[in-house]
């Protein structure tokens, strides 16, 4: 014990903390800045709404603390981060309760500045100035074992990755490895000095904290104090609109290049393209390095498989996106010719049908939806037929906003003409446009899988059950863009048996023909493919059911097992 | 040899002086781009050709004839909907070029 | 000497192989899977260049393996080699030792279906180019009724990145030629166009049967790749292309649309050639060891190939294949 308030080796670590707690405070109010006005209203009145509050504190609890989404992909690596931040959490906590039992401070009286200014670094250095209590003893050893413990476990992971169950970890630059020795180094010196009280320990703890927070808004690190601000400011509902501003930069900062999002990349399956996932894109943001992540950002199939293993719940495509807008291809587009686009039918027909380009290239699809449609005895109308007019989908992918919205409003005109109430699509990529961008008030948006599904449970279609094994694909802008998992799988239980795809639902895997990306060439794309038809064949079926025409031609080419739509399947299958 | 006189104008494409800079550029992104065997699947597929001129088959000549300017004018058309690029038995990545040629 | 021959495949390769090893004092053994001998050239009717009847070369060719041992309806299961012979076990539980092993197991279509914008089972009056030869063979198909225009699809399977065919089946522009032809003589009214991208006439004759084909038959031939087929409210096809020498999408009302189908490696045979040690080529077909000297050889010694499992042939191709492999082997087995 040494009965002291005051040591020269609590100076590194004062200077840095001073440091990283200026910045943090000097960024927050930049973020914050950088939002568009009313977004910061947003922002604000989030705040005080009682569900987005609460939201709030769930997930500050859960996902900064606990790290519930890392443990529900990887229990190993969950252990890991968990008993690194927890355990660190906690003892600087136990550290500061420490603090406000311990009166008087070992008999020496403090008076004003001398009173508070322990408390700085008494909870970080408290062996060396005082004495805990045997409880206490107990516990500040139990968790900073338990962080040497999550320490060990990232030192496997570094060597050896596929012990924890991870393949493909990122690779980092020079400051990148010196913070995280510097991370790893900080708790065995504590552990040291305060076993042994041996002063160079004290100094070379306290010197590597320094390291650590000196770096710290310079990598991934920074995630730490960022993902905070994040959680708060994504339960507001902001988008990212500028690939480097306001909420996009908050979630930069909140990436922490764990780099599970590598090994859920379908890109990956192609190693020179693991370089081209969401961590190391966001990593380019940081950097500033425009080019590569424009290139990035352009090869990305929009799939959204890395946000949702994300756990920190990084919205990437969405700055990819903006990022495509902050640099778009310079087409001076002109539509005008859609001003003499007119309809070829106009009637009274109460449920529109809407091909969609893709599905031109399907006519099975074509053909099941409209033996469907009669079957179930509705009044309908095809909207493009013979071709209709772009959903304006992939003209926004490719950045072109403006453009897309005059597509966009074609569509909305011949729609709103025909006097339909429901909309039925059957491309998935349509469906995301029509969803999320159009106004079509008063009209009601299907897939056709979710139209066939409520038609067989009215019992307006009725079908035959078969005894072949299907398995079905989730297209991307149909599952994890909007959740539609069960609507197709009860279908398909009512004509046959439904196996498992050894990865589905949000974890579905991207056939590969994505219109998403620009850059990925034939090649790359078969390779993404025929590693998503392993996933899909995983457990034998006798069929692939997919309800995206792209998803459907894609995966023909290189399936060994029949692949068909949804539609055309329950056609095959009617009374 | 210069005989000092000749008729003008000519109709002929003067492939001596064609300028392929955008064509060589495109090239180098998209090696594909030779590949083309002008079958015109691109050009009767195309979404945007059911209301205009759109074609991408010519369009990829007319880079390589001179006529950049016009091409530049049909690609205005493209609603970049990519059907070109999934019927395309070469494989040839059209969409990326389209974009390519203007940026 | 009088050594056993397996030859896998009792088509046009098999059987003239066959019947020149027999020639040579060999016994070739021809393991056919299919009921009766002569592959797919015995479900054609008559032969390009010059329409001559593929049944008179059939018959000649049965003619000639008369006395040779044949095993019809049977397929070899197992297959394995000891030093300088192989055992091979067939399906009706018989063992054969043979000395060296021919692979003459030909080719299959390509599957129309898989090119679904073409419509190929989702409409009716699209049909293949074998079965409207069948047509020509038997007289009979439903679909066809007096049609009035009629058009032709090439490179179907062929050519093709996105059905993962990228090779020429060499054979399809000569026959599509030939079938357009063929049908102007059942139905000379018909109006009659062939979608193509490269006329490819490379054999003799054939450039003297395109000339025959718009002289004498008015086929007109449109340059250009069909893309998609639908159907109209009367059940006609609809189909889009590009008149690519026109410069212009073209639109066109058809009764009746043939596909061109490609080769296709035949894959029933993919156990067998794995445990003999035979790879497959880029295109997806047997791999010989190369394609001058040592199109008959494979990478392992005593097995041959012959006829289209290397490559998309046509008959006399495939003759000659089957002849200077009897010669190979003759010389192989005289070492």
């Amino acid at each position: 014990m040494n009965s002291q308030i005051f040591h020269p080796f609590v100076l590194p670590f004062v200077l840095g903390m001073a440091f990283v707690l200026t910045y943090c405070v000097v960024g927050l109010l930049r973020v914050i800045g950088q939002l568009p006005k009313d977004d910061r209203k947003k922002f604000w009145r989030s705040l005080v709404t009682p569900k987005t509050a609460w939201a709030n504190v769930r997930d500050l609890v859960g996902d900064c603390l606990f790290h519930v989404k890392i443990w529900k992909r990887n229990p190993v690596l969950g252990y890991m981060h968990t008993a690194i931040a927890f355990g660190w959490f906690m003892i600087i906590v136990i550290g500061h309760v420490m603090l406000f039992t311990l009166k008087p401070l070992e008999g020496i009286e403090l008076q004003g500045v001398e009173r508070t200014l322990p408390n700085f670094y008494y909870p970080i250095f408290f062996k060396y100035f005082a004495e805990e209590t045997l409880i206490f003893a107990i516990l500040m050893d139990f968790f900073l074992l338990m962080i040497i413990s999550g320490i060990l476990i990232a030192v496997v992971k570094k060597i050896h990755s596929k012990i924890v169950g991870v393949k493909r970890i990122m690779h980092f630059g020079f400051a990148d490895n010196l913070i995280r020795f510097a991370l790893w180094t900080i708790f065995p010196f504590r552990l040291i000095a305060e076993k042994t009280n041996i002063m160079a320990f004290w100094w070379l703890y306290s010197i590597d904290l320094m390291v650590f927070m000196f770096m710290l808004p310079f990598t991934r690190y920074m995630h730490i104090p960022t993902e905070a601000l994040f959680i708060l400011l994504r339960h507001a509902g902001l988008k990212p609109r500028e690939p480097r501003k306001g909420y996009a930069l908050a979630q930069i900062y909140s990436c922490p290049s764990c780099g599970l999002c590598i090994d859920a990349c379908p890109m990956s399956v192609n190693d020179k393209n693991s370089g081209n996932t969401s961590a190391y894109f966001m990593k380019r943001l940081r950097n500033g390095d425009r080019e590569e992540a424009q290139r990035i950002a352009e090869t990305c199939m929009q799939c959204g498989k890395c946000v949702a293993v994300c756990p920190v719940s990084i919205e990437s495509c969405d700055i990819k996106m903006s990022q495509r807008e902050a640099v778009p291809y310079t087409i001076n587009s002109d539509h005008s010719y859609l001003g003499n686009v007119e309809p070829e039918t106009k009637g009274n027909a109460k449920v529109l049908y809407f091909a969609g380009c893709m599905t031109q290239l399907t006519p099975k699809i074509m053909r099941a939806m409209k033996q469907i449609m009669e079957a179930a005895g509705e009044k309908y109308a095809f909207l493009d037929k013979d071709g209709g007019v772009c959903c304006g989908r992939p003209m926004l992918l490719s950045g072109k906003t403006a453009e897309a919205q005059a597509m966009m409003a074609k569509n909305t005109e011949l729609i709103k003409q025909s006097g339909a109430k429901r909309l039925v699509l059957s491309c998935p990529i349509c469906y995301k446009v029509f969803k999320e961008e159009y106004q079509l008030e008063g009209i009601e948006i299907l897939h056709h899988t979710q139209y066939i599904d409520e038609l067989i449970k009215r019992g307006k279609l009725k079908v035959d059950k078969n005894d072949v094994n299907y398995v079905y694909h989730d297209p991307c802008e149909l599952g994890r863009a909007f959740g539609v998992y069960d609507e197709p799988r009860e279908v398909i239980e009512n004509i046959g048996h439904l196996r498992k795809a050894k990865s589905e639902k949000e974890l579905s895997t991207c056939c590969g023909g994505s219109l998403g990306s620009f850059i990925l060439t034939q090649q790359e794309r078969d390779e993404i493919t025929t590693n998503s038809v392993n996933d899909l064949i995983f457990n034998n079926p006798d069929e692939i059911v997919t309800a995206c025409p792209l998803c459907l031609k894609t995966f023909a080419r290189k399936s060994p097992v029949a692949v068909k739509d949804i539609a055309e399947v329950v056609a095959n299958q009617l009374k | 040899m210069d005989f000092g006189f000749c008729l003008s104008p000519s109709s002929h494409v003067k492939m001596d002086s064609v300028d392929l800079t955008t064509f060589n550029r495109l090239k180098e992104t998209n090696p594909d781009i030779n590949t083309c065997i002008a079958c015109g699947s691109c050009t009767a597929t195309c979404t945007a050709g059911h209301f205009t001129e759109m074609s991408f088959r010519r369009i990829l000549l007319m880079l390589q004839r001179g006529k950049e300017d016009e091409a530049k004018k049909m690609i205005q058309h493209c609603m970049l909907c990519g059907k070109c690029t999934l019927v395309c038995p070469r494989g040839i990545n059209i969409r990326k070029i389209l974009l390519d040629i203007t940026r | 000497m009088k050594e056993n021959i397996l030859i896998i495949g009792g088509g046009a390769a098999g059987m003239e192989a066959a019947t020149q090893l027999h020639k040579m004092g060999l016994n070739p053994i021809i393991v056919e899977k299919s009921e009766a001998l002569g592959g797919h050239i015995a479900q054609w009717d008559r032969l390009f260049p010059a329409f001559h009847p593929a049944k008179d070369v059939v018959e000649k060719m049965l003619d000639q393996v008369k006395g040779i041992d044949v095993r019809l309806n049977t397929e070899v299961v197992d297959i394995h080699r000891d030093n300088n012979s192989f055992h091979a076990i067939l399906s009706n539980n018989e063992t054969i030792d043979a000395k060296a092993v021919i692979l003459a197991t030909g080719f299959d279509i390509f599957k129309a279906e898989r090119k679904q914008e073409y419509g190929y089972g989702i409409y009716n009056n699209v049909m293949t180019s074998v079965e409207l030869e069948k047509y020509f063979r038997t007289g009979k198909d439903e679909r066809i009724n007096h049609p009035k225009k009629i058009g032709f699809v090439h490179c179907v399977g062929a050519r093709d990145v996105k059905v993962c065919n990228t090779y020429c089946s060499k054979v399809c522009c000569t026959t599509a030629l030939k079938q357009a032809c063929e049908i102007k003589e059942v139905f000379p009214d018909a109006e009659v166009y062939t979608f193509y991208m490269d006329l490819r006439m490379f054999g003799p004759g054939y450039e003297d049967l395109y000339l025959k084909t718009q002289k004498d038959f008015d086929v007109k031939c449109v340059r250009g790749r069909v893309c998609e087929v639908s159907e109209d409210m009367d059940g006609k096809l609809v189909i889009k292309a590009e008149d690519t020498l026109f410069g212009k999408p073209l639109k066109m009302t058809l009764d009746l649309l043939v596909l061109m189908c490609s080769m296709e490696k035949n894959k029933s045979i993919d156990a067998i050639q794995q445990k003999l040690g035979v790879g497959n080529n880029s295109d997806g077909f047997m791999q010989n060891k190369d394609m001058y000297l040592g199109m008959n050889d494979t990478a392992q010694d005593g097995v041959f190939v012959a006829g289209a499992c290397t490559a998309p042939k046509s008959l006399p191709d495939t003759i000659g294949e089957a002849r200077s492999v009897a010669t190979q082997v003759y010389n192989y087995l005289k070492r």
